[in-house]
């Protein structure tokens, strides 16, 4: 449904020197330079495939959506969505595509979201009875029924982002391009919409571009990943094969029942693993994938365990890890670290 | 764009003005009080000043009623409530939804202004019924005929204003700000359409030459042709004119539009 082959975006952007001096001399002669966003990228997206475009800030992750929904031109390359090629915005096409940007209102601000609704219905000439039924559904699936009425500047972002995406899906299109669907959402919101793609693919089969810096995102909803470093694709496989290469240790938590003497923790343990904490009440262990039922069973036999938990590596590591060896740190965020203080279980 | 969809646009654009009723008001009275009021007191006191009874052709009551039409007529062409909203989408990166969506930006932009007209509107049904019924005006030239010719004028410049609006609001796919391009074209109107005085106050040759540009269709020449000052075969002349002048606005913004998508980033506020 959607093929890319050797897309590449250069911009130029003028470049100012600091202070008064450069301001004037700017007034006369502004330096351009070019600033490559996407280096000739290539893959593919079949029908019913999410995938999850992850890269630090200024990667090309959103350029590149940017280009496969029509908006702007690249600068070589092709690509073919639906057999179409976007920036041609051709009508056949942008009925059956969408596009979702979290960091950007698209509907009409002093308008109730029925309103806004019903323009759409008219723009995508969606049928009477498709758009009661598909309405319905979505409203009711991400529980905004009573607040179709109310002026989309007077909801929370939360509830707004649910009228963009339902906004974005009244027409079921074939492809849909996620710019960071839950940016700045609280967990549940979060947890909501992400339910929510996965239900809409379920049904539709939709081609997905997502993008994301949560990384709880990209493990809910994609199985397969491109990872993109300065415009440049570093990796494009499924998620599993990417945690089972990088991720080669798992990580054991074991709860304990409080006693009057310390954990021990001797040579025998120390030669299971690398021991990551140790408490009265909690003894957390890295150890290879390989030794993970011998670690377990050897755990539970020593120690007073109440609760067991095996845990993969957080994804948002395992990127960090891969970046690293390459030469670039950070721009990601685990699970949880959507709201300040928020915290989740499954954090290593 | 089907005309459903053009309509539906203007009725959400027209409902999302109507929502900010205070503004809506204020902006009702204010916007024309203030407006006729300098006009007035101005040339009360040119013709005052002067000891002329009659200044290119007018009389003071005959300049009162001109302005009253220009100011109501000219609001209805400029819709200014709207103006710069092109270059906004463009510098914020809000035209990125209308690309997405499979309709015609330009068509979607003109629904939308079209809409915005409302407080236009208003003001012209409020202060023409009171200047009607108030004002001792020489309203002798007004006829259903001129009324009726004058809403075509209006609506043929209501289009023309946009599309030469157009031209000088895509210039923001290369430039930051076009905010100085905006007020340059405002000065242009009015004193070269006839917004700040009528163009029988020109010199013969000066005059003669306005009558080819544009800007006095945006002021001048629908206020005229509602006071029943332009014959028929004058009026065709002039809608002729329009159309030429809109052809070309048309041609121009088309070019700059495919040129200033392969410069447009998508990125902004």
């Amino acid at each position: 449904m959607i093929e890319v082959d050797g897309l590449r975006k250069v911009f130029r952007v003028h470049k100012k020197e600091p202070g008064l001096k450069g301001s004037l001399k700017a007034l006369f002669r502004r330096e351009k330079i070019e600033k490559p966003a996407v280096k000739g990228v290539s893959f593919r997206v079949d029908e019913g495939e999410i995938v999850g475009l992850i890269g630090a800030n200024g990667a090309g992750k959103t350029t590149l959506v940017k280009m496969l929904a029509g908006i702007i031109h690249p600068t070589s390359g092709s690509a073919s969505v639906l057999g179409f090629t976007p920036w041609e915005r051709d009508n056949r096409l942008r009925r059956q595509i969408s596009l979702i940007m979290g960091q950007k209102a698209q509907l009409w601000w002093d308008l109730p979201a029925a309103d806004c609704f019903l323009l759409l219905r008219e723009i995508y000439r969606v049928p009477e009875q498709q758009y009661r039924e598909t309405l319905d559904y979505l409203s009711g699936v991400l529980d905004v029924k009573k607040e179709l009425n109310v002026q989309i500047r007077r909801l929370s972002l939360g509830e707004r982002m649910k009228m963009e995406l339902i906004a974005a899906l009244l027409h079921r299109p074939r492809v849909v391009f996620l710019d960071e669907p839950t940016i700045g959402l609280d967990l549940t919101a979060q947890r909501a919409i992400r339910d929510f793609i996965l239900e809409y693919r379920r049904v539709h089969r939709p081609a997905m571009i997502l993008t994301s810096h949560y990384m709880e995102d990209i493990q809910r909803l994609c199985e397969r990943i491109v990872i993109i470093r300065e415009g440049e694709f570093v990796y494009d496989g499924s998620l599993v094969a990417v945690v089972q290469r990088y991720a080669q240790s798992k990580v054991i938590r074991a709860h304990l029942r409080r006693t009057p003497e310390p954990v021990r923790v001797d040579g025998d343990l120390r030669a299971l693993g690398e021991v990551v904490a140790c408490s009265p009440e909690e003894l957390c262990l890295r150890v290879p994938r390989t030794e993970v039922a011998r670690a377990s069973a050897w755990i539970l036999e020593r120690y007073p365990v109440l609760d067991l938990a095996i845990e993969e590596m957080d994804i948002g590591t395992i990127i960090e890890r891969i970046f690293r060896e390459r030469g670039e740190v950070g721009g990601f965020r685990g699970p949880g670290s959507a709201a300040p203080g928020a915290t989740s279980a499954g954090d290593p | 764009m089907s005309p459903r969809v053009f309509l539906h646009v203007l009725s959400v654009e027209l409902r999302s003005q109507l929502s900010y009723r205070a503004d809506f008001w204020i902006n009702a009275f204010a916007g024309f009080l203030a407006e006729f009021g300098v006009t007035w007191f101005l040339w009360a006191a040119v013709f005052a000043e002067s000891g002329k009874t009659v200044i290119g052709g007018y009389t003071f009551p005959g300049m009162v009623l001109y302005f009253l039409a220009v100011v109501l007529l000219g609001k209805l062409v400029s819709g200014r409530e709207f103006e710069g909203s092109v270059a906004a989408d463009i510098y914020e990166g809000t035209l990125n939804r209308y690309l997405v969506f499979p309709a015609s930006y330009a068509a979607f932009k003109y629904a939308q202004r079209i809409g915005h007209l409302g407080i236009a509107f208003a003001q012209f049904v409020l202060f023409g019924a009171v200047a009607y019924l108030v004002l001792d005006l020489p309203r002798a030239g007004v006829t259903p005929l001129t009324v009726a010719m004058a809403l075509v004028t209006t609506m043929a410049a209501n289009l023309l204003y946009f599309l030469v609006d157009n031209i000088i609001q895509y210039v923001a796919f290369w430039a930051d700000n076009v905010w100085s391009l905006d007020v340059a074209k405002r000065w242009l109107v009015m004193i070269l359409g006839g917004q700040m005085a009528p163009l029988s106050v020109f010199p013969g040759k000066v005059r003669s030459v306005l009558e080819f540009l544009p800007f006095r269709f945006f002021c001048e020449f629908p206020a005229r042709v509602f006071l029943g000052d332009i014959g028929l075969y004058g009026w065709l002349q002039g809608l002729a004119l329009m159309g030429i002048w809109g052809l070309v606005a048309w041609l121009f913004g088309r070019l700059l539009w495919h040129r200033g998508q392969l410069q447009y980033a998508g990125v902004g506020i």
